[in-house]
């Protein structure tokens, strides 16, 4: 198979990016997306140029590293999977197909088609922990938690963060990633003492990092890998409302022994 | 309480007012096209449902000053978060494309100014009787106001009743996005519940779309005349 490629090429943060086009030859129908990009760059690195930079890493779905918006859908045109576990027979041979970066504000772009996600990161330092005690592990089935409960937060949990819902969303918010995070917190007894100060604190966060707002159209449910459902993003409204509620009443803010620095 | 306070000053505070004001928004829209649709029942029920409404000059002035501030909150609100919103996205995609989202989620900010501009005609047109009218303050048999009468000879117009068609067709396309925007956005969700909250907006807009387009409608094509 072979196929026309624009790719979105920017040396750095400060330069001024451009698509250019490459051709991909020798492609075969079982190839994944990213075996392609390799062979690319493969003849790119033969002819002296510089490969095209793109972010990968386990390969197999899990990691959240792939970060590709193939012909204006993050991670390309199936549902439910990552840019590496899409293969090559989905697209009719002699295509023409556009890669670009994740695009957002607070996902600056480092080089090429690799974007700097570290923005989710602070998020979750903001409040997508747990505090435990250190020690012997805990007992098994000492804390008893329904299978509704401990499916519902699994499906919270599956979330790899690779930041498809802001490359998706028209307003780049990381709505769905927080609304995960928080959800599978909540859900578990484990994640209630700080259920409401994690909650403001990463929603709190994700406006720092100048993610826009969730227009609830559900663009990030249809591309996200892990197909969370934006039901979570109604919990995640629940919950900031009921912060809002319990924190009222509070005397003052309590002190978080993780609390960032501002 | 300051907390309280900061809470609705961030994205999603601002989101929540915003579905508040535009759900209570909605709720009078919906009455105001149940009571509008007495023009039926002939000029008596009309006028005198009318004078019924400025019978009370405190609750129709306490309506129309919540009405307008609800409206302006609505609108500040949703042009800060829309503008937050383009910031968050400085450089666009080379080709974008939808999944899922629906025509009507896509234009609100379209449909909402088509809305906005319509209101602002309305009022001027049939409440304060700046634009286009004639017999604002002629009296029925029964000494009413005669807004039948009014509300008649402005339907007649073919120019009037394109604009109010344009400004229904705003109304039906933000309301079939926005009341389900709204209950989600207010944390309403359930499994049993989904296919109905889903449902809402499409439901309400076709409502009062159809109960209003009808008035114009009967009106225009003379079933409902003098």
């Amino acid at each position: 198979m072979k196929f026309r490629l624009k790719i979105w090429r920017q040396n750095g943060p400060a330069e001024r990016g451009r698509l250019v086009t490459y051709e991909a030859q020798d492609v075969t129908p079982g190839m994944s997306f990213l075996e392609m990009l390799d062979g690319v760059n493969q003849r790119l690195l033969g002819n002296g140029e510089e490969p095209v930079a793109f972010e990968q890493d386990c390969r197999e779905g899990i990691c959240g590293s792939c970060s590709l918006v193939i012909d204006g859908i993050p991670h390309g045109p199936d549902r439910g999977i990552t840019t590496c576990q899409l293969y090559m027979r989905r697209f009719p041979d002699g295509a023409t197909i556009t890669i670009e970066p994740w695009r957002a504000k607070a996902f600056p772009i480092i080089k090429d088609l690799v974007v700097d996600r570290s923005a989710l990161d602070r998020v979750m330092q903001a409040g997508g922990y747990i505090s435990v005690n250190t020690g012997g592990a805990v007992d098994g089935n000492v804390l008893l938690i329904g299978k509704d409960q401990a499916e519902t937060a699994m499906d919270a949990a599956s979330c790899i963060g690779c930041g498809a819902c802001v490359a998706a969303c028209k307003n780049a918010s990381a709505t769905l990633f927080v609304a995960a995070k928080v959800s599978h917190f909540a859900i578990l007894p484990q994640g209630k003492p700080e259920r409401t100060h994690r909650v403001s604190a990463m929603l709190e966060a994700m406006d720092r990092e100048g993610f826009g707002s969730c227009g609830n159209q559900y663009e990030c449910e249809a591309v996200c890998p892990k197909s969370i459902s934006v039901r979570f993003i109604a919990n995640l409204n629940r919950e900031y409302l009921r912060a809002g509620i319990v924190e009222a009443g509070l005397p003052s803010e309590p002190e978080s022994p993780h609390a960032e620095s501002v | 309480m300051t907390r309280l306070v900061s809470h609705l000053q961030s994205s999603v505070g601002r989101k929540v007012l915003t579905a508040l004001s535009g759900l209570g928004l909605t709720i009078y829209v919906i009455f105001h096209m149940l009571g509008n649709l007495q023009v039926f029942q002939g000029p008596h029920a009309f006028n005198s449902y009318a004078a019924f409404l400025r019978d009370m000059p405190i609750l129709l002035w306490t309506a129309r000053i919540g009405l307008l501030s609800i409206v302006v909150l609505h609108i500040v609100l949703a042009t800060q978060v829309s503008l937050q919103n383009h910031r968050a996205r400085p450089i666009g995609y080379a080709i974008h494309r939808y999944r899922q989202a629906s025509f009507a989620s896509r234009t609100m900010a379209v449909s909402g100014m088509v809305l906005f501009l319509f209101i602002v005609f309305h009022l001027l047109h049939l409440t304060a009787g700046v634009i286009g009218s004639s017999s604002s303050d002629r009296v029925d048999a029964e000494g009413y106001r005669d807004v039948y009468g009014k509300v008649i000879v402005a339907f007649q117009n073919p120019l009037v009743v394109v604009l109010y068609l344009a400004g229904q067709l705003g109304l039906g396309l933000h309301l079939s996005h926005a009341v389900s925007s709204s209950l989600q956005t207010l944390g309403l969700e359930h499994a049993a519940l989904d296919r109905l909250f889903k449902a809402a907006g499409s439901a309400v807009a076709l409502l009062v779309v159809l109960g209003n387009v009808g008035i114009i409608l009967a009106v225009f094509l003379g079933i409902v005349r003098l």
